[in-house]
C-alpha cells in the first residue's frame, strides 16, 4: 500500500517521486533555506510547470513551490468522481456577487502538475484578433503580445505537450501539423458533428493534450473517460507528467505540500524570497526572484496578503488592478435524449468542437464561443439534473436512468473583464492561518447577451440531429482569467509583456491571471504558450544584465 | 420497475482489467462506511434519514445506500466544496442548522417532528424549502432556498450516484483502468459494459 | 526500462523471425538453373509450371490468412453488427484451405473448386472494398484524415482481393500446355504475375504508410514498411516490363527481406500491444486498440508471389 501523499512531502531526500513508477523515485537537486536561488516559483501547473523547467535548463537554480501534494498516477488514482475531488483546491473560499462562481473542480487544482492534472486536455488556440481585441474588435483590452510570436510558442507548446489534433485545424491561420493524430470520436462527438454539418458549419475532432500513440513512457489514452478525475494510465500530458520532470531532470527543486502565505519584500523594495508552510512549520527561503503562478485566485491572494508598510494595498499593486477584471469563461450547455445509445462516459468528454463562433463576427455582441461534446459522469450528470431542472425525489431517478442515451453540447465562451468582478480578502481564515478568499462575480449584458445566442445554437444543433426531451444548463461557468492583467502601460496593467511586475522587478507573475482577455476557447495551452515564452525573455534578459 | 440493465453488477468487474488497485480500496471503504453518526445528534440524524428518503427515495427490494451515513461522513471529515455562498455558513453548521429549522417547521405545521410527517407532507415541506417559502429565527439569517440548493441536494444527492448500485441502475461503465474501452460509435458496447434490455442496438 | 523493452520486443520477434525463415527456406528449388538466366535456356516442363503455380498457391494462402486473422479481430471489433462482416472469413478459409490443397497438388490443370473460390474470394474482397468506401463516406467529414483513420479500413478487404487475384493466376499458369511457356492472357505468366504484385505491394504500403501515420511514426522502425516494400514493388515492376534475361539477384534478395519484414512486423506489433496500458494483460482491449497483429504478413504474401514471379521469369524467358 503506496504511503499517503497528503500525509507527508515526498520531494524530500534529495529524491522527487517518478510518476511514472509506482513506487519509483527520481533523483532531485535540493535547496536549503538559506540558499538564495534564483527563482521561487510559486505554483506548478500550466503556468509554473514549463517556466520552472525552462529556467532551469537555461542554468538557474530555481524551487518550485506547490501546495498540494506530489501524485504518482499510476498509485494514487483511482477510477472514481468522488475519490478524485482530492486534485481539487477544496480549501474554504467565499463566493459572491450576483452570479456566484462555483470553484472546486471546473477551475482549480492543489497538486504538483496543478489543475493540468484533472483538466479536459482542450489545447486550442486563441484566434489572432483577440491579442487586439480593443483595437480590432472593439471590446475588451488589446494585450502587448503579437500574435505571430504567440503562434511561434504555441507551436512549441504543442509539440512539448504531444498535442493529438486533425490533421488540418479548420479555423484561423496555418499552423504546423500536430505531433499527433486526432483520436477516434465517440457518440457524442459524432452527434456534435451531425449537427454542426446540417447547420452548414464545420467542425472537427479536439487538440487534445492525450498521446493517441505511445510517447515516452505514456502509454496512448485508453479511452477510460474519467480524464477530469486525474489519468491513471498517464496518457494525459499534464505537467506532472511533462514539464515538471523536465525540471528535475535540470536540476530544478519541487516542495510538494508547500503552501506559501507571503513574499518578502525588503527595504530596497526588491522580493527577498517567500515564507512558506511546510510539515507543520513556517519557513523562509531566500530568492533574487519570485514567480507568482497560482492562479487566478490564489496569485491574487498572495499578491495582497502579502501587503506590507511600503506596499499597504498589496505587491504589483499601484494600479490597484490586482484581483480585479476576474474573468471566468461561460460553460452553459444543452442536453437532450437519443433514441440510439451513446455512452458519453467513453472516451475524452471532448472529442470533438466547432469554433464557428469564434471567427464569424456578424452577431450582437462581442467576443466569441466555441461549443464541445459532453460526457458527464453520473455524479456531475446528478448536479445537472438538480441544479438545471430542479429535479429530485423518484423524477430525479427516471431520468438518471436515461444516462447512457444522454447528449450534449456545453460552451467555452468569452467573458468580458469588468472590474467589479474580483478576488478580495475576507475575514475568515484556512487551516494555514491566511485570510482566504472572496471571489464576487456577476455577469454583464454583453455575457448574457453571449450566452443566450450559445444556447439557441446548440439547441438547434442538437435538434437537428434527431435528440428529443432537450433542456438547458444555464447556470455554469469554467477557467478563470485576469486579476494580474499584462500590459504596456503601469497605469492600466499589472505585469508588462514579460510577466514581469511594473512595481517590483524582481517579482513576475506566470498564469491566467495576466490574461487581459479571455478569448472563447479554453486557456491552457495559451498559459503554456506564454510560460515558454516568458523563461525565453528571462534567459534573454540575463543575458543583456536586464535581470 | 424492471431493471434496465438486469443482470448487470458492476462489482463483477471488481478483479478484472476494469479496476485497478486503488479503486478497489476506494470502493471498499465506500461499502464500509460505519451506519452510525459521529456528526449529527440523534434528533438532527432522524430529521436527515426522513430528508434522505425524500430527496433520494431508494427500492425496498435491495438494501439502501446510506445516505444519511454518506453526509455525516463528509461532516465529520470536513470534506469541503472548494467554496461557501457568503450568505450559507460552513457546511456544518448549515446542516445542523437547517435540519433544525426544518423540523421546527414541521412541528410548527402539523404539531409533529418531521421525520414522523407523511411522506407527502415531508415532500410539501420541502419543496417551501426548495422555493425559499421558510423562514424564522432559527434559520439564523440562512436563506433557506440556498441551503437546499447547495448542501441539501449535492451532498444526497452526489453520495448516491457515487455508488456502485446506483452505477448499476444507469447502466455507468463504472471504473475503468487499467482496461478503458474499444469500441467507442453509437449503440455500440464493449463486452465488457452493460447490456440494456429492450434496446435493439 | 530499455531492458524490458528488449526483452518484450526479443521473445515475438525472434519467434517469428525463426518461423519465417523456415517458411522461406522451406522453397524447394528442383529446377534452380545455377548459370545467369542470359546464358540459359532452359526446356520448358510441366513441372516448372506446376512448381511455379504451387508458389502461388502458397502466397495466396499466406495472404488468406492474413485476412482470415485481420478480419476476425476487426469485425469482432466492429461486433459483426452487419451480417455481411462474416463473409470475408468464410472466403478466405476457403481460400487459405484451396490454397493448401494447391500446394499440396501435383496435377497440371486448374482445379474447378480453388477457381470457384479464389474467384469468390477476390470478388468478396473487391465489394468488401466499396463497401468500406461507402463506409467512410457516410460518416460525418466523409473523406477525410479523421475517417480513412478510424472507419473501416480502405485498404483491408484489398489483400482479400489479393489472395483471390494471386490465386487465380496460380490456376493459370497451371493450367498451361506442357510444353509451352506458361501464358495468361496471352501474356507471359512472370509478367502479369510480377506486374499484379508490385501494384499489391503498393497498395499495402499505402494502407500501412497511412495507419502509421496515424500513429505519428512514434516509433523509427514504423518506418520500414514505407520504405522497404516500396522497393520491391519498384523492382519487381521493373522486372514486369524489363528485358526479360537480366540479373535479379538484387530483386529476389529484396524480396526475400520484404517477406521477413512482414513477420517481423508482427513481432514489433506485437511489442506495440505491450507498451499499451495494462499491456498484454489487458489483451481484451489492446489486441483491438493496439497495431493489428495479423496485418503484416500481407506483405509476406504479396512477396512471396513476387518471388513466384521472378520464378516463371527465369523459368520460361520470353522474347
Amino acid at each position: 500500500m503506496p504511503a499517503d501523499p497528503f500525509a507527508a512531502p515526498r520531494a524530500t531526500g534529495g529524491r522527487a517521486p517518478d510518476v511514472f513508477r509506482r513506487g519509483g523515485w527520481v533523483p532531485m537537486r535540493q535547496y536549503r533555506d538559506d540558499d538564495t536561488v534564483d527563482f521561487a516559483v510559486v505554483g506548478t501547473g500550466a503556468g509554473g510547470g514549463p517556466l520552472i523547467a525552462g529556467l532551469a535548463e537555461a542554468g538557474f537554480s530555481v524551487i518550485g513551490f506547490d501546495a498540494g501534494p506530489y501524485f504518482r498516477p499510476l498509485e494514487d488514482f483511482a477510477s472514481d468522481e468522488r475519490e478524485q475531488e482530492k486534485l481539487y483546491w477544496n480549501d474554504e473560499r467565499v463566493v459572491d456577487g450576483a452570479n456566484p462562481l462555483t470553484m472546486g473542480g471546473k477551475n482549480s487544482g492543489k497538486a504538483v502538475g496543478g489543475s493540468t492534472v484533472h483538466f479536459a486536455m482542450v489545447s486550442l488556440r486563441f484566434r489572432p484578433e483577440w491579442f487586439r481585441s480593443r483595437t480590432i474588435l472593439g471590446y475588451g483590452a488589446d494585450w502587448p503580445l503579437d500574435w505571430r510570436e504567440m503562434w511561434h510558442y504555441y507551436g512549441r507548446a504543442e509539440k512539448a505537450l504531444s498535442i493529438a489534433g486533425p490533421v488540418t485545424y479548420p479555423w484561423g491561420p496555418k499552423r504546423p501539423r500536430y505531433p499527433y493524430r486526432a483520436h477516434e470520436l465517440n457518440g457524442a462527438a459524432q452527434l456534435l458533428a451531425r449537427g454542426a454539418e446540417a447547420m452548414g458549419m464545420k467542425w472537427t475532432a479536439t487538440p487534445l493534450a492525450t498521446v493517441s500513440a505511445p510517447h515516452g513512457q505514456s502509454p496512448p489514452c485508453v479511452y477510460r473517460g474519467f480524464c477530469r478525475f486525474g489519468c491513471s494510465t498517464n496518457a494525459k500530458q499534464s505537467q506532472l507528467v511533462t514539464f515538471i520532470p523536465r525540471a528535475l531532470r535540470a536540476g530544478a527543486e519541487i516542495r510538494d505540500l508547500a503552501m506559501v502565505g507571503r513574499i518578502e519584500v525588503g527595504p530596497t523594495g526588491l522580493a527577498t524570497g517567500v515564507h512558506f508552510h511546510r510539515e507543520g512549520r513556517w519557513r523562509f527561503q531566500r530568492a533574487r526572484h519570485v514567480v507568482v503562478a497560482g492562479y487566478a485566485v490564489e496569485t491574487p491572494r498572495l499578491l495582497l496578503a502579502s501587503a506590507n508598510g511600503q506596499f499597504p494595498d498589496g505587491l504589483a499593486n499601484s494600479s490597484g488592478l490586482v484581483g480585479k477584471n476576474l474573468m471566468t469563461q461561460s460553460n452553459q450547455a444543452v442536453f437532450g435524449t437519443m433514441e440510439q445509445e451513446v455512452r458519453w462516459y467513453k472516451g475524452p468528454p471532448s472529442l470533438s468542437i466547432t469554433e464557428h463562433w469564434n471567427y464569424e463576427d456578424r452577431k450582437d455582441f462581442a467576443g466569441g464561443y466555441c461549443w464541445m461534446a459532453q460526457g458527464p459522469l453520473p455524479v456531475e450528470w446528478a448536479t445537472i439534473q438538480t441544479t438545471s431542472r430542479g429535479l429530485r425525489g423518484q423524477a430525479l431517478r427516471d431520468e438518471m436512468e436515461k444516462y447512457n442515451h444522454q447528449v450534449g453540447l456545453k460552451m467555452v465562451g468569452e467573458m468580458l473583464p469588468d472590474e467589479r468582478n474580483r478576488v478580495t480578502l475576507a475575514d475568515d481564515k484556512d487551516q494555514y492561518g491566511l485570510r482566504v478568499a472572496r471571489v464576487t462575480y456577476s455577469w454583464g449584458d454583453n455575457d448574457k447577451a453571449l450566452i443566450n445566442h450559445a444556447l439557441d445554437q446548440m439547441q438547434t444543433s442538437l435538434e437537428a440531429v434527431g435528440a428529443k426531451e432537450i433542456f438547458r444548463q444555464e447556470n455554469d461557468t469554467n477557467h478563470l482569467a485576469g486579476t494580474a492583467r499584462m500590459g504596456d502601460d503601469p497605469r492600466t496593467s499589472v505585469v508588462n509583456a514579460d510577466c514581469r511586475s511594473w512595481d517590483i522587478p524582481n517579482l513576475w507573475v506566470c498564469d491566467g491571471s495576466i490574461f487581459p482577455t479571455t478569448g472563447g476557447v479554453n486557456p491552457s495551452l495559451t498559459i503554456t504558450s506564454i510560460a515558454m515564452r516568458t523563461a525565453d525573455r528571462i534567459r534573454m534578459l540575463a543575458k543583456r544584465g536586464e535581470l | 420497475m424492471a431493471d434496465r440493465y438486469p443482470g448487470y453488477d458492476v462489482q463483477s468487474k471488481r478483479w478484472s482489467q476494469s479496476w485497478n488497485e486503488p479503486t478497489r480500496q476506494v470502493i471498499d471503504r465506500r461499502l464500509a462506511i460505519p451506519r452510525e453518526p459521529r456528526f449529527f445528534s440523534p434528533d438532527e440524524w432522524r430529521t436527515l434519514q426522513a430528508v434522505c428518503d425524500r430527496i433520494m427515495p431508494q427500492p425496498t427490494d435491495r438494501p439502501p445506500v446510506p445516505l444519511p451515513a454518506f453526509v455525516d461522513q463528509k461532516m465529520a471529515d470536513g470534506l469541503l466544496d472548494g467554496y461557501r455562498y457568503a450568505a450559507l455558513p460552513p457546511q456544518g453548521d448549515a446542516w445542523r442548522r437547517g435540519l433544525a429549522a426544518l423540523d421546527v417547521a414541521a412541528r410548527q405545521a402539523h404539531c409533529d417532528p418531521f421525520h414522523d410527517l407523511t411522506p407527502d407532507r415531508q415532500d410539501d415541506l420541502l419543496r417551501q424549502m426548495q422555493t425559499g417559502e421558510l423562514a424564522g429565527p432559527e434559520w439564523g439569517g440562512m436563506p433557506c432556498k440556498l441551503f437546499f440548493e447547495h448542501r441539501v441536494i449535492p451532498d444526497i444527492t452526489h453520495a448516491y450516484y457515487a455508488h456502485p448500485v446506483a452505477w448499476n441502475e444507469i447502466g455507468f461503465g463504472g471504473p475503468a483502468s487499467p482496461r478503458g474501452y474499444v469500441r467507442m460509435g453509437l449503440d455500440r458496447r464493449d463486452p465488457w459494459e452493460a447490456v440494456e434490455a429492450n434496446h435493439a442496438g | 526500462m530499455a531492458e524490458n523493452q528488449l526483452t518484450d520486443l526479443a521473445a515475438p520477434g525472434i519467434a517469428l523471425l525463426g518461423l519465417g525463415v523456415l517458411i522461406l527456406s522451406r522453397r524447394r528449388r528442383p529446377t534452380r538453373v545455377t548459370a545467369l538466366p542470359v546464358l540459359a535456356a532452359p526446356p520448358v516442363d510441366r513441372g516448372t509450371a506446376i512448381h511455379a503455380a504451387k508458389r502461388l498457391n502458397r502466397a495466396a494462402g499466406t495472404l488468406a490468412a492474413s485476412v482470415l486473422a485481420d478480419s476476425a479481430v476487426e469485425h469482432y471489433r466492429g461486433s459483426f453488427h452487419n451480417k455481411a462482416m462474416f463473409a470475408p472469413l468464410v472466403t478466405s478459409a476457403l481460400s487459405l484451405a484451396v490454397s493448401v490443397h494447391g500446394v499440396a497438388d501435383k496435377r497440371p490443370a486448374a482445379h474447378w473448386f480453388r477457381d470457384t473460390v479464389y474467384v469468390v474470394a477476390g470478388l468478396t474482397g473487391l465489394i468488401g472494398t466499396a463497401f468500406h468506401i461507402y463506409n467512410v463516406g457516410k460518416k460525418p467529414g466523409g473523406m477525410s484524415w479523421q475517417n480513412l483513420f478510424y472507419s473501416a479500413p480502405i485498404g483491408a478487404p484489398a489483400a482479400l482481393l489479393l489472395s483471390g487475384g494471386v490465386g487465380f493466376l496460380a490456376e493459370r499458369v497451371r493450367d498451361n500446355k506442357p510444353g509451352t511457356d506458361p501464358l495468361i492472357a496471352g501474356l507471359p505468366a512472370g509478367r502479369v504475375v510480377a506486374a499484379a504484385t508490385g501494384a499489391g505491394l503498393l497498395g499495402t504500403v499505402a494502407e500501412a504508410g497511412l495507419l502509421h501515420f496515424r500513429g505519428a511514426y512514434h516509433d523509427p522502425f514504423m518506418f520500414a514498411p514505407v520504405t522497404i516494400p516500396p522497393v520491391a514493388a519498384g523492382l519487381l515492376t521493373n522486372a514486369a516490363y524489363g528485358p526479360a534475361c537480366s540479373n535479379r539477384r538484387l530483386t529476389r534478395w529484396w524480396l526475400r527481406l520484404t517477406a521477413l519484414l512482414g513477420f517481423a512486423g508482427t513481432g514489433f506489433h506485437a511489442y506495440g500491444v505491450a507498451r499499451n496500458m495494462g499491456g498484454w494483460r489487458n489483451w481484451r482491449q489492446n489486441v483491438l486498440n493496439g497495431p493489428p497483429l495479423p496485418a503484416p504478413p500481407s506483405f509476406t504474401g504479396l512477396a512471396l508471389a513476387g518471388l513466384a514471379a521472378l520464378g516463371l521469369l527465369e523459368d520460361n524467358p520470353d522474347g
